[in-house]
């Protein structure tokens, strides 16, 4: 799979249709970001699995977005997964990047990562190589009992009693693009204290993210939450209350049943 | 540290933390975990979803306290008290561990009859925590399969810093809690390399690995590897030093690294040292305010423009890679420490910081196997003395590393300057969760400044309105050493009768306050614990 996504680089910067490919390298068994801007680097090209599959994942759209800012008038390849690729239209949506600079070059995950994920399309369509698996189908959710607000209220408090207030949630955020952020406004969420404003730090937060359907399930910020606080869970929670239920992983699956569409459309290329 | 040394044989982290989320009982004490070390607080919360018990110790209502089984707030410097009350009501009760105190340790009767002088009735009335709370608290630590002790500044920096993490080992081998998965006695180091720091013999008794500069063989083993002749003289420690310069036995300071004039206690009388000094050279990032008094100052690098190893908390040495050159004119430490000693005729030719390790691997014996090939991916935790032993993830396994642990009799001392009529307040110091240290590198980050921008004094409401001081108005605070003007935060976060400020802010330096009164034994000054009076300012 690695090859073919090597392969198809570097006959990208060879015909010269990109200045750099945004993809993740491995050092030793350390795995970060990093631009490729020649042939001879994508030896060093990974896929993001130290141990497991998809557990070394960057939010690659969002460094995209500060390299293109230096580069406008430059086109990238940039390394996505079926989350990435979803990030990546919500930021073309906002014109934080601009499609026609950009070159997606997808792979498709293993069924367990969209299973532990709960990723409806663990592929995107920009599809270089993978094997494509159906990803997750809905049905029982796995913290469904937490989501009667009114019930669990408490429950919720007290787990946003451990927030640090690190923004770890919004750093790693792949679709986080406002230039002034809501969370550092002193005047609606007072500074200076651990925890910070509860309830109304993290739900400003998850607001934000599902109130504009913004948020595409990829899962970094809970991955990333040093508190371990079930953030993903959170935005389905509010995207219920919000009424927009149907952005939720459940929504997505159940959407694609009954259309039909999906991965049957697109097939294996690898 | 030093007390761990002389209760196991060795002075670091007993376990890992990726141990503590299999804790059945995390015991913290002094340690606002969540703000100082979130990471740890990560398995901290962890253990606590599995169903472990979460013990808390702490003067003020830490972050942590909130999911505390139990939250109990001793008076300031009373933890030795505190810590002999739970083994009086363990022992009471015959919840300790008799084979293991019997076949693991020495000691034992003697600290037991002490032991006996602090019925938990007493020790309520010196710690303010009430006997039921003490007797929960030791059940809760005693009968738990596996418990585990936090701990941080908070028991260290006092002046019987030495005796609380002395107790705090008896506590540990009198339940059993030793040289075992998800057990211990679990200091946290602050920096991310402080314990290679004092791996590598940064302190005035040692060479590396802990080997005693005064111990014959050390010192030839030494001076045959560096060809030079080396002094069986235990150096001085920062107290000792800043009085060396003050009297005008100490001629020359070269600091790397270190911000006295912001973070040792007392600064009117740093002050006064540091600048008695004929030749001061600091080596630093930023030109911090000691640098400014400096008559040499040289650029040294941040992490992210140099190679070499960290060693963390749980002793695990890591490998740190260059991002980016070094920027201006700055260099490696190690460069800048070679290329002196070059200039002063002792050569040194290291390569680079890899070549480093190899030396340091054939000079200490805890580091014995430590490699960069070896340290890619996780690193390695020491002891690890030989190529192929795979690291130590938790000390003193089937034996300490003296050989029998050893009970210490102790008795409670109050803290140094106690309140009085004059300073009715008792005042402790701290860090605040977005701030490093002084703040020389945090405080010029946009986001970390904007979260806390100024130091404020804590201080509980029913305070507040006695002296007629509402929120966020300005008070001056003032010890026998100096005084200072601060704004108020009034919060129940500290009890009445205490204020807490964090030391990071050199406009309002808390530090100008402090006692520089310390432990006779590891010399660490009591932070934590002076006397102030406050006044509303005018």
């Amino acid at each position: 799979m690695k090859e073919q996504i090597q392969q198809h680089v570097k006959n990208l910067l060879a015909e010269g249709k990109i200045k750099g490919f945004l993809g993740l390298r491995q050092q030793g068994t350390d795995i970060g970001p990093y631009l490729f801007t020649t042939a001879d680097e994508l030896e060093d090209l990974s896929l993001g699995d130290r141990q497991d599959p998809g557990d070394s994942r960057y939010p690659l759209d969002k460094i995209l977005k500060r390299i293109a800012h230096k580069y406008p008038t430059d086109t990238f390849g940039v390394l996505v997964r079926g989350c990435d690729e979803r990030a990546l239209r919500q930021l073309f949506a906002v014109s934080m990047l601009h499609r026609d600079r950009v070159i997606p070059v997808g792979f498709a995950c293993p069924s367990e990562l969209a299973e532990k994920h709960q990723c409806w399309k663990p592929f995107p369509d920009a599809l270089v190589a993978g094997e494509v698996s159906p990803g997750f189908a809905g049905g029982e959710d796995a913290v469904g009992a937490r989501l009667d607000l009114l019930a669990k209220l408490q429950e919720w408090f007290d787990t946003f009693d451990t927030c640090v207030k690190c923004y770890g949630c919004r750093n790693i955020c792949p679709v986080c693009y406002c230039h002034d952020c809501t969370l550092e406004e002193a005047a609606l969420l007072p500074t200076g204290d651990i925890p910070p404003a509860n309830p109304n730090f993290l739900m400003t937060r998850a607001m934000h993210m599902v109130g504009r359907s913004l948020c595409v399930y990829c899962g970094l910020c809970e991955e990333v939450c040093p508190a371990n606080i079930p953030l993903k869970s959170l935005y389905k929670l509010v995207a219920k209350v919000v009424g927009q239920e149907g952005t939720t992983p459940e929504g997505r699956a159940a959407q694609q049943k009954t259309s039909g569409s999906g991965q049957q459309a697109v097939g294996s290329q690898g | 540290m030093v007390g761990l040394a002389a209760a196991f044989g060795s002075g670091a982290m007993t376990n890992s933390i990726a141990e503590i989320e299999d804790a059945d009982c995390i015991f913290v004490i002094g340690s606002n975990t969540t703000s100082s070390h979130p990471l740890v607080a990560t398995r901290i919360f962890r253990a606590i979803a599995k169903g472990a018990k979460l013990v808390v110790a702490d003067p003020r209502k830490i972050q942590l306290a909130l999911k505390a089984d139990t939250h109990v707030r001793h008076n300031l410097g009373t933890d030795v008290a505190l810590l002999n009350g739970m083994m009086h009501v363990i022992l009471k009760n015959n919840w300790h561990d008799q084979q293991f105190v019997e076949e693991r340790c020495e000691g034992f009767e003697e600290f037991k009859q002490l032991i006996d002088n602090y019925p938990p009735e007493k020790v309520a009335e010196i710690t303010g925590v009430s006997a039921d709370d003490i007797a929960k608290i030791a059940e809760y630590y005693a009968k738990a399969e596996a418990a585990s002790i936090i701990y941080c500044m908070g028991i260290t920096q006092h002046t019987t810093g030495v005796d609380n993490v002395k107790s705090l080992a008896n506590l540990a081998m009198l339940t059993g809690n030793m040289g075992k998965e998800s057990t211990g006695v679990n200091p946290l180091r602050g920096q991310n390399n402080v314990q290679g720091a004092c791996d590598m013999g940064g302190l005035p008794n040692v060479y590396s690995g802990y080997q005693a500069v005064n111990v014959i063989d050390n010192q030839t083993k030494f001076e045959s590897a560096w060809n030079a002749k080396l002094s069986d003289q235990i150096g001085l420690t920062i107290p000792f030093m800043l009085s060396g310069l003050s009297e005008g036995t100490l001629k020359a300071l070269y600091v790397v690294g270190e911000n006295p004039m912001v973070s040792d206690p007392d600064i009117g009388h740093v002050e006064k040292a540091i600048k008695n000094t004929e030749f001061l050279v600091v080596q630093d990032i930023f030109l911090t305010p000691t640098a400014e008094l400096a008559h040499v100052v040289l650029p040294g690098t941040s992490f992210a423009e140099k190679d070499g190893t960290f060693t963390n908390t749980e002793r695990r040495v890591q490998l740190l890679r260059k991002a980016i050159e070094p920027v201006g004119e700055s260099k490696p430490d190690w460069e800048i420490i070679q290329e002196i000693s070059n200039r002063f005729g002792y050569e040194m030719n290291y390569e680079s910081a890899e070549d480093i390790m190899k030396e340091i691997s054939t000079l200490t014996p805890s580091y014995g196997g430590i490699t960069y090939e070896r340290l890619q991916g996780d690193g390695l935790a020491w002891p690890c003395p030989d190529k192929e032993h795979p690291g130590t993830k938790f000390l003193h396994k089937d034996k300490f590393a003296r050989g029998l642990g050893l009970f210490h009799a102790i008795d409670y001392q109050p803290p140094a300057e106690v309140v009085d009529d004059e300073y009715p307040f008792w005042l402790s110091t701290g860090r605040v969760h977005v701030h490093y240290h002084t703040g020389t590198m945090t405080r010029v980050s946009p986001t970390l400044h904007a979260e806390i921008p100024e130091g404020k004094l804590e201080m509980h409401p029913e305070d507040g309105e006695r002296l007629g001081v509402r929120q966020g108005e300005k008070v001056k605070v003032a010890s026998r050493r100096g005084e200072i003007i601060a704004k108020v935060i009034l919060t129940d976060r500290v009890d009445v009768g205490v204020v807490f400020m964090p030391f990071h802010f050199v406009e309002t330096c808390a530090n100008v306050l402090t006692n520089p009164a310390h432990d006779p034994i590891a010399k660490i000054p009591e932070f934590k614990v002076c006397a102030v009076k406050v006044e509303k300012a005018a």
